[in-house]
This record gives structure tokens, C-alpha cells and sequence, in this order.
């Protein structure tokens, strides 16, 4: 029996929005009141799920189901309005890659910002800096800002930051297979070598076909429920 | 948020994701870091082209104006830069998980930065005019400590509902005009008795409330006035107005430090709901 990395009992979550495009403090304040019309979108109502040390679990359903406002309420990225979120262990979340990389700063510089904003200690960035850099196949640009990079060698340089980011659970909304043939191969394979290491993961991806390879369990999510679960097993996975 | 957040770590962010802010801003171009002097330069040299024949009885106005006018900047860029923080930092903001707090304390570390090199400045014009250094120029970090306390404090209040109202960008930047005009930074400002007697004196049954009368006491006991009068008595007129008492200084700063306390919770707060609100 493993023990649970990530759990979430009863999760309730509603967006309301104001119908009128924005709202105003002029308007607030001279007209006293808000705007009473309203519309509301239950985005999850009572979702419960347990993931266990070490175990990859694969969030899969339509467009609007609530994958990525569960992964953000698991994150602490947004606030449930009833339920728990408990998480055991150091958690890193990738809703899109590279995010906070400045097109003015060098390979080094963004490596090391993403590393920082994520949580991992300044002389561990430094010690991966070089392989990140290498493995990304930009070494040729390593002092150039990333502006001057393909759009190809962006994705790689900022998938190969993601995967080496040091935590014990990571929570991936559709960051994979990017760039060409080749480098989603690389892909595959640095997903194989987190699973190796015993690292926790909810993959959130519209390929089901991947998630059966790569996932222990598939849970699908629809209007805002779980509407049903896939044990993978081990004959069918690639990884 | 991530417990993987230490005090440590934060401070480490900060310093990074500031000092990164202040390097990016002025790399690539002619001048680098000296354009970020040109906004206090130039306003002072109009404001006192125009104002120095009315200003009467100011010793070292030239001075006086311009530490005026570089803690006023330093205030009215802070609370700006707090503002449209949120909407520039949109994408870090959605999508990694860590403590806002860290984005208001790295537009005070970036600030803080400009203000030292202002300072610098200041520092060697008043040497030119053949200001002395005193002892009381050792009451200039914490003038420092006071300014950035404050306007993180009002940043931060900014911040929380910038995503929320989307004229308050507009609206604020008539206020600061109006906080402008109603801080002693191009006229005189003559405390009659030390503040908390003076407060107390609003009290005492003489008063008589007009509404031009409002406008006085703003410019009065409003906390810039405070900060600017003792960073000049501090730095220009040791000898003859003098230093603030300790007792003033502690008292200040205790009262800048709890604004700041106050709308940081109020922040925290309001900072699990920003997604929401973008």
C-alpha cells in the first residue's frame, strides 16, 4: 500500500463573473452598489482523489471538464470553495513551459530564475546548468538572449528546465511532446527517467493513447466529476 | 503555497527576480542607467525655474527641492510599479505556484536600488554646494526603510485591486497628481510644534473645520510630509531645525511599519483570488 502524495477530499469549485466587461471602482463608488447580474459555471463539484508516492496519475476529458482547475486547486493556485487539498512532499506544478523566461535573458539567466521561482536551491541550478544546456541541443546560443532562438529550441531548452526542476511531486499540464520526431523521442524518454526516480506525477494531456502509455491510472473528469477510472497495466505502458 | 518557500529562499528570489528587473531596464541602452535620472532632473529644473522666485526664506532650496522630488519619486514609481505588477508578471502569476508577497518585496528591492543611486547624486550636489556632512546623515537609512514601507504599503493596497477594478490605473494616476500638490515637496512646510503636540492642538477646541481648512491639515499630518520634513531637517538643516527626536523616529516608524503589517495580510489575502480575476 503506498502512502498518498497528493489527496483531495470532496472539491467544490464556482467561477462567478460579472456579466459586464469589467467592473469599475468609478462606477462602484458613484453609483453605490454592484452590478447584481451574474454568471456562474460550476467548474468541480465534490471531486475526491488520492495519489500515491511515486505512482503517475493522467487527468483526461473534454475541453471545459475542470483538469486544470483541479490541478490548480491541488497547487494551491487557486482556492477551493469546500473540500481539502492535503500534499506530502515538495511539489512542482508546469501548466505551460517556460514560463517567467525573459526573451532578453541568456540560457543561464532564465535557467536560473525558472530554477528559483520553483523552489530549488541556487548550487543545484548552477550544478545543471550546463547539461540542461546541452541535453536542449542550444549549446551553440548558450550567451545569446532567447529571443534569438527558434521556437523549436525554446520548447526544448524550456522542457529540459522543466523536467530537471528537483521536487518529489510534479503536477505537467500539457507540456509534452513538443519539437520534432527526434526531440519528443527525448521526451519520452526524460519522462521514463522521472519515473525512475520515484517521482510522483498528475499528467493532465488530450492523447489518450499517451497517457495509457506513460500513466499508472487514468482518471476521466466530465462536467466537473469524475466520471470514471483505468488501471494501466504494466503490459500496455512503455514506460 | 509550496512549503519548499523558506524565509531564506524568498529573500534569495527577491534579490534575484529585483535586481534582474533593474538590470533589464536599462540594458541596451545609450545612456543605461543614467536615463532613469532624467525624469528627476528635468522636473526639477522646471519646477524650480518656475517656482524658486515665488519661494521665499528656504535656505539651500535647490536641495531642498530636489529631496523632495526623488523621495517623491521614489514613492509615486514604487506605488506604480506595484499597480501594473500583477498585469506584467500575468504569466508567472497563473502558472507558478509561490508567494505573491515576493513580487511587491522585489519592486522595493528594484526601487530601493534607484533610490540609493538618486541619493548618490543628491549627495554629491550638496557636497558641491558646500553642505557638511553631519552626524545626521545617519539618519538616512532609515528615511530609506520609511519610504519603501510606505509606498509598498499603499503598492500593496493597489495591487490587490488592480486585477479587480480596471480604471484604478487611471484613477490612481490623478490622485498622485493630487498627493503631489498636497506634499511640501515645492513650498515650505513649518511644523508649529512637534507632531504629536500639533495633533494633539486639532483637538483641543480652537479648531475650526473649513473645507479649505482639510486640506491644511492633510498637508499637515499626511505621512509624506512627515517623511520628507525629517529626511531634510536630517540631511540639511541639522544645526538649525534638528535631527528628529528618537522618540519621532521610533514613533514613525512604528506607524509605517504596521500600515505596511496591515496591508500585507490584506494582500495575502486577496492574492488566492488573483487568478481568478485575470
Amino acid at each position: 500500500m503506498r502512502h498518498s502524495a497528493v489527496s483531495c477530499t470532496g472539491i467544490h469549485k464556482q467561477f462567478t463573473k460579472h456579466v459586464f466587461p469589467s467592473s469599475m471602482l468609478q462606477d462602484r463608488i458613484l453609483r453605490w452598489r454592484r452590478h447584481r447580474k451574474r454568471w456562474s459555471h460550476t467548474a468541480l463539484q465534490n471531486v475526491s482523489l488520492s495519489v500515491g508516492q511515486g505512482e503517475w496519475v493522467g487527468l483526461y476529458g473534454p475541453n471545459g471538464c475542470g483538469k486544470t482547475t483541479l490541478l490548480r486547486i491541488l497547487a494551491g493556485l487557486l482556492p477551493e470553495d469546500s473540500g481539502h487539498v492535503s500534499i506530502t512532499g515538495k511539489l512542482s506544478c508546469f501548466f505551460e513551459l517556460g514560463v517567467g523566461f525573459h526573451p532578453e535573458k541568456s540560457a543561464v539567466e532564465n535557467i536560473y530564475m525558472h530554477g528559483l521561482l520553483h523552489g530549488v536551491d541556487p548550487s543545484v541550478i548552477r550544478s545543471q546548468t550546463d547539461e540542461i544546456i546541452e541535453r536542449a541541443g542550444v549549446a551553440s546560443h548558450r550567451d545569446l538572449p532567447i529571443k534569438c532562438y527558434s521556437s523549436g529550441m525554446k520548447m526544448r531548452l524550456a522542457f529540459i528546465t522543466t523536467m530537471r526542476t528537483e521536487s518529489d511531486i510534479y503536477f505537467l499540464d500539457e507540456v509534452f511532446a513538443v519539437g520534432d520526431l527526434e526531440f519528443q523521442q527525448i521526451c519520452r524518454e526524460e519522462l521514463r527517467l522521472l519515473k525512475a526516480r520515484g517521482k510522483t506525477a498528475i499528467l493532465v494531456l488530450h492523447e489518450l493513447k499517451e497517457l495509457r502509455e506513460t500513466c499508472d491510472r487514468i482518471v476521466f473528469l466530465e462536467k466537473g466529476a469524475i466520471s470514471g477510472e483505468e488501471i494501466i497495466l504494466p503490459v500496455t505502458k512503455s514506460l | 503555497m509550496p512549503a519548499q518557500f523558506s524565509w531564506k529562499h524568498g529573500v534569495r528570489v527577491v534579490l534575484a527576480m529585483g535586481f534582474a528587473d533593474f538590470m533589464l531596464k536599462y540594458r541596451g541602452s545609450v545612456l543605461g542607467f543614467l536615463w532613469s535620472f532624467i525624469i528627476p532632473i528635468v522636473k526639477f529644473l522646471v519646477i524650480y525655474h518656475v517656482f524658486q522666485p515665488f519661494i521665499q526664506g528656504v535656505e539651500h532650496y535647490q536641495l531642498y527641492l530636489f529631496l523632495g522630488l526623488i523621495l517623491w519619486e521614489h514613492f509615486s514609481l514604487m506605488t506604480t510599479a506595484c499597480m501594473s505588477m500583477l498585469h506584467e508578471k500575468a504569466a508567472i502569476v497563473q502558472k507558478v505556484a509561490f508567494p505573491r508577497m515576493l513580487l511587491i518585496l522585489s519592486v522595493g528591492w528594484t526601487h530601493t536600488l534607484i533610490l540609493l543611486s538618486y541619493f548618490v547624486i543628491f549627495l554629491c550636489i550638496a557636497l558641491a554646494m558646500g553642505i557638511e556632512p553631519t552626524w545626521g546623515l545617519l539618519y538616512v537609512p532609515l528615511i530609506f526603510v520609511q519610504a519603501t514601507l510606505l509606498g509598498l504599503s499603499v503598492g500593496m493596497i493597489l495591487s490587490c485591486y488592480s486585477l479587480k477594478f480596471a480604471d484604478l490605473q487611471h484613477l490612481w494616476s490623478v490622485l498622485l497628481q493630487v498627493i503631489f500638490w498636497l506634499t511640501p515637496i515645492i513650498y515650505p512646510y513649518t511644523p508649529k510644534a512637534p507632531l504629536a503636540a500639533d495633533f494633539a492642538n486639532l483637538f483641543s477646541g480652537s479648531l475650526q473645520l473649513s473645507f479649505w481648512s482639510l486640506f491644511d491639515i492633510f498637508i499637515r499630518f499626511q505621512p509624506l510630509s512627515i517623511l520628507l520634513h525629517d529626511a531634510r531637517r536630517a540631511i540639511l538643516y541639522p544645526s538649525t531645525v534638528g535631527v528628529p527626536s528618537l522618540i519621532h523616529a521610533v514613533g514613525f516608524s512604528v506607524i509605517c511599519l504596521l500600515l505596511f503589517v496591515a496591508c500585507a495580510i490584506l494582500f495575502r489575502k486577496r492574492s488566492r483570488y488573483f487568478i481568478q480575476e485575470y
